[in-house]
């Protein structure tokens, strides 16, 4: 693996030559709002590496929430069907990724790419995609990717990971694709110092974790244990379910959170197009099954499956990590108080008592 | 530097006023994202915001003016449609009563204010209304005796603050998620949260304490509060006391002392000694926050009058964190009032629809999403019915002539929440069909009638706002677009400073039913059944969840204690027919919740036939919403 150091203006430098023959995406702050999105860069002076957590989660970018995914037109006299596919491929780079977005992205190809199935859209959104991630040097309110694995720094799956240090960037090669760029440039190689450097800001970083992430990170393989084993009161299920105010939200914005819906919708001129929207398993009719059976109709089960999803074993096995990343941006979003690390404190109080 | 994709704007469904992004090309909208600094919602969103884009992206959408032919609709031009509202128009007498309005709580102040301009002026007519506004004129007339002005008493951010909230009546969390959520937050951070609910709520669940009185006593148990507190008060002389000072005190507290904790107790079921212990937390708290909801499913009009004596008599609205605030149901319900389209008594247009000898001719409609067309037949049988909405509705059907209109992020305009918030939503996507803004259409009547009225934009129809609607005076597009809005002013209400008690007569109440007909049945509601769907119904999402429960109960449900139905013998889903006092009966299933109270059924309100059929012979009780009992009798079908 060869390491390379880069100044801010070679980074902002890559980042524009990208443009040329790829969508270019990045962390961005709203002037407005100062709110952050990781999205499609107009100006390369938009891209702002040093920007908190972005608030919507980058699989927005090779899932989003709605998106045409084929169009129909059937003619009934001739009964003859047209049919088009509305999303093409596109080269992108995903520039400068937080780590936990970084394993969002892994869980999300072996949902999609990994299995039986490859899913034919979000392969094509995916196929052409360079991923730079971008270690994180200090948390954010709210992470405990510490406790998940997926943070501060990644550890696979980039192209190329950026650390910010005190002489620049420090540029970490991943992949041949990654390689292939570096060796296009004449980059800086790194030093042996650079690397100490970097796994001395990793570890400034994780010191300044709030106590409940560092606290909790033994405690959410406990949690897992206990969730894979069915061993979590009812009580506490319900505890939890009675706070769910069924907004989907906590889906809509978990990086790992594949589920979807489609529906078929008439267009003018008899045209149809087939919509596929992000899903959550907060909702009822999410569950329902064909002759109004539905196993999970009381709120409280349809939340632990949620939660069975991000934290047990056989799911953990399926995206060979596990389902949660740390990224806490459920807990953000929650108008109840049952984001996931909450949910943790809630077994772990659960477990203690 | 703008985002490219993401764009700040106000979520247009309930009257929370949420911030929202919407995820768009600024062709179509393909996401949502919560706004993290909007200060009432805070990065969250209801299921119905987080699905806004599916209701902007829907295809069942108005695109072109039309007008009626041979019994059909067909597309015409703006000119052309425009011409024939004003030749059928200029047919009728507005001053004679012969012209109705019926206006939106969805519309922009803009769209709501030129509407009123063209009604006044142009087609000369005051029988108006808004479409949801049955509840929100008693908030407004109880409010406005109170505090001096018609609107809501300090902000939805105070429930951040305050050490203690009471929530009156409505299902919060269905209905105003976002408020629901922030009163669960408060609770946690150690506000005292109290809930006076019939059925066990899912705020119910969430609060510190759960008054669960029979139906129909809530506003008697306000004033037994106000009782237990006045007597606090009359034990510990120090308190300052401007409050007695206020006109309507000697008879108020008269009223309370009439009280009858027996009385109370038999009507209520709910014991006066634990009304006392409560009021003890009452007079302890600084900062108290009243919350009830308002609008078509609100509360009538004595219990409202209750609440605000309470506010008045605990003497902390004057702390910068007490409120009391009307939860309306509709983005821009207050909005709507504030631009002086709402039925006044006397010419109100419901009432002109429902006498069959009003002189009532002809109607101009606009959005009308609930899925219930009252008056349906006199609509119908009217001479002439102009519609304009952004979605296709079975409003249509009536109409002779139909206009598109822009959906809310297709056009500039700001919207007034249930705490007096006015924010601003600017334009960022393009009509695809360049649809004129409602402002715009408005202007273009008024043109064709003789009326210049000379508005380039949105920004310049606010400033006619600011400059005759009581309390915008300091406001504008530009000072609006700089933050998450700002609450009109209730200092430019002359009577603003001034406080008085409303009068309340003590009555307990008496529970209709009888052992013939021993349920007392309630219109309730539910998550994604919202203003009766014409918009959920365009989701995707949201309309199978709504779907699920018509899945499950196809022919609607009434809902029951698990105890009621064991003694009834039935099960869930079972058919049972329902029979009313008055001799109406439907086939309905039942579905068992275990938060209903024995002796108590509820029906949504959402399911057209149900309410229409069963319900006509309850006016009175469809406008009396949360309070509204009528006596049943459930049986095996």
């Amino acid at each position: 693996m060869s390491m390379y150091i880069l100044s801010s203006h070679e980074i902002k430098q890559l980042a524009e030559e990208l443009r040329a023959s790829h969508d270019v995406y990045g962390p961005q702050v709203d002037p407005q709002t100062q709110q952050v999105f990781f999205d499609q860069l107009g100006d390369v002076d938009a891209l702002n590496l040093e920007a908190p957590i972005p608030s919507m989660p980058v699989k927005e970018i090779l899932f989003p929430q709605m998106e045409q995914v084929l169009k129909y037109k059937y003619d009934a006299e001739t009964q003859n069907v047209e049919m088009a596919k509305p999303y093409v491929e596109k080269p992108k780079v995903l520039f400068g990724l937080r780590p936990c977005d970084l394993s969002g992205i892994q869980v999300l190809d072996r949902f999609f790419l990994g299995q039986e199935f490859v899913d034919d859209v979000y392969l094509t959104h995916r196929r052409q995609c360079l991923l730079i991630s971008n270690t994180c040097l200090n948390p954010f309110p709210q992470c405990f990717c510490v406790c998940t694995h997926s943070g501060p720094d990644a550890d696979e799956g980039y192209d190329l990971d950026l650390t910010k240090l005190q002489d620049g960037y420090l540029v970490k090669v991943g992949s041949e694709k990654g390689q292939a760029l570096a060796d296009a440039h004449d980059w800086k190689p790194a030093q042996a110092h650079h690397l100490s450097e970097q796994k001395a800001v990793v570890d400034r970083c994780i010191d300044l974790f709030p106590e409940m992430a560092t606290d909790n990170k033994a405690w959410v393989a406990r949690v897992m244990n206990r969730i894979t084993t069915g061993f979590v009161k009812s009580e506490t299920w319900e505890y939890i379910g009675d706070q769910c105010f069924e907004c989907g939200a906590c889906s809509f914005v978990c990086p790992t959170c594949s589920c979807f819906n489609v529906e078929d919708a008439r267009m003018c001129d008899g045209e149809c197009e087939r919509l596929r929207t992000h899903d959550s398993c907060s909702f009822e009719g999410y569950a329902r099954m064909a002759g109004d059976h539905n196993p999970r109709q009381p709120v409280e089960d349809r939340r632990n499956k949620r939660f069975f999803c991000k934290l047990s074993y056989p799911q953990s096995k399926k995206y060979l990590r596990p389902g949660c990343v740390g990224c806490g941006r459920c807990q953000w979003v929650c108008p109840g108080d049952i984001g996931l690390p909450n949910v943790v404190q809630y077994i772990r109080r659960e477990i203690t008592e | 530097m703008k985002l490219m994709n993401y764009k700040a704007c106000v979520c247009n469904l309930c009257g929370t006023g949420c911030g929202q992004f919407l995820k768009t090309d600024g062709k179509k909208v393909f996401g949502v994202a919560p706004l993290i600094a909007h200060p009432v919602s805070k990065g969250k969103l209801c299921i119905r915001g987080w699905h806004s884009n599916e209701l902007l992206s829907t295809n069942d959408r108005i695109t072109q003016p039309m007008i009626r032919e041979n019994g059909q609709l067909r597309e015409a031009s703006y000119d052309e449609a425009i011409a024939l509202v004003v030749e059928r128009m200029k047919q009728f007498d507005g001053a004679a009563g012969e012209i109705g309005i019926l206006a939106s709580a969805r519309s922009s102040n803009e769209d709501g204010f030129t509407l009123g301009r063209l009604a006044h002026q142009v087609f000369g007519t005051r029988i108006q209304g808004i479409g949801a506004e049955a509840g929100h004129r008693k908030s407004m007339a109880a409010l406005e005796h109170a505090f001096g002005y018609p609107g809501a008493h300090g902000s939805l951010t105070s429930i951040d603050k305050a050490d203690y909230i009471l929530v009156i009546g409505t299902d919060i969390t269905r209905q105003n998620p976002i408020i629901g959520g922030n009163i669960h937050a408060a609770q946690r951070r150690g506000a005292r949260v109290v809930t006076l609910s019939s059925s066990h709520t899912q705020i119910a669940k969430l609060s510190t304490r759960h008054f669960r009185q029979k139906p129909g006593t809530k506003g008697l148990l306000v004033n037994a509060l106000a009782k237990a507190l006045l007597a606090i008060r009359t034990a510990n002389r120090e308190r300052r006391a401007d409050v007695d000072q206020m006109p309507g005190y000697p008879e108020y507290v008269a009223s309370l002392r009439s009280i009858s904790s027996v009385a109370l107790e038999r009507a209520s079921g709910i014991r006066y000694e634990d009304i006392e212990e409560e009021a003890k937390f009452l007079e302890q708290a600084r900062s108290i926050v009243f919350l009830f909801s308002s609008g078509i499913s609100g509360l009538d009009r004595p219990t409202i009058d209750a609440i605000t004596n309470l506010a008045l008599l605990t003497d902390r609205m004057d702390h910068e964190d007490s409120a009391v605030i009307p939860v309306a149901g509709i983005s821009n319900l207050q909005g709507s009032f504030d631009m002086g389209v709402s039925g006044e008594p006397g010419n109100s247009v419901f009432k002109a629809l429902a006498e069959p000898d009003s002189p009532i001719r002809a109607l101009f409609v606009v959005d009308h999403d609930d899925g219930i067309i009252r008056d349906k037949e006199r609509i119908s049988r009217l001479d002439f019915v102009a519609y304009a909405c952004a979605y296709k509705n079975a409003f249509m059907d009536l109409a002779q002539v139909v206009f598109p209109l822009p959906a809310y992020n297709e056009t500039d305009g700001t919207y007034t929440a249930a705490d007096r918030r006015v924010q601003i939503t600017h334009k960022n996507v393009d009509n695809p069909h360049g649809v004129l803004p409602g402002w715009a259409l408005f202007q273009q009547i008024a043109g064709k009638m003789g009326q210049s009225w000379g508005y380039q934009d949105a920004a310049g129809v606010f400033a006619d706002i600011a400059a005759t609607v009581p309390g915008y005076a300091d406001l504008s597009h530009a000072q609006l677009s700089k933050g998450f809005g700002q609450h009109w002013n209730p200092k430019a209400f002359p009577n603003s400073r001034q406080r008085k008690f409303n009068a309340i007569n003590i009555e307990y109440w008496e529970s209709p039913t009888t052992p013939e007909f021993p349920f007392a049945l309630m219109i309730g509601k539910a998550q994604h059944y919202w203003h009766q769907n014409n918009l959920m119904r365009k989701t995707i999402v949201p309309r199978r969840e709504y779907d699920q429960t018509l899945w499950l109960y196809p022919q609607g449900y009434i809902e029951i204690s698990p105890e009621d139905a064991a003694h009834l013998k039935v099960r869930d889903k079972w058919l049972v027919n329902v029979c009313s006092s008055t001799g109406t009966c439907m086939k309905i299933a039942v579905k068992i919740s275990p938060d209903v109270q024995n002796g108590t059924a509820y029906i949504p309100y959402f399911i057209k036939n149900m309410i229409s059929d069963f319900l006509i012979p309850y006016e009175n009780a469809y406008a009396a919403g949360e309070e509204s009992v009528i006596p049943i009798k459930i049986q095996e079908a």
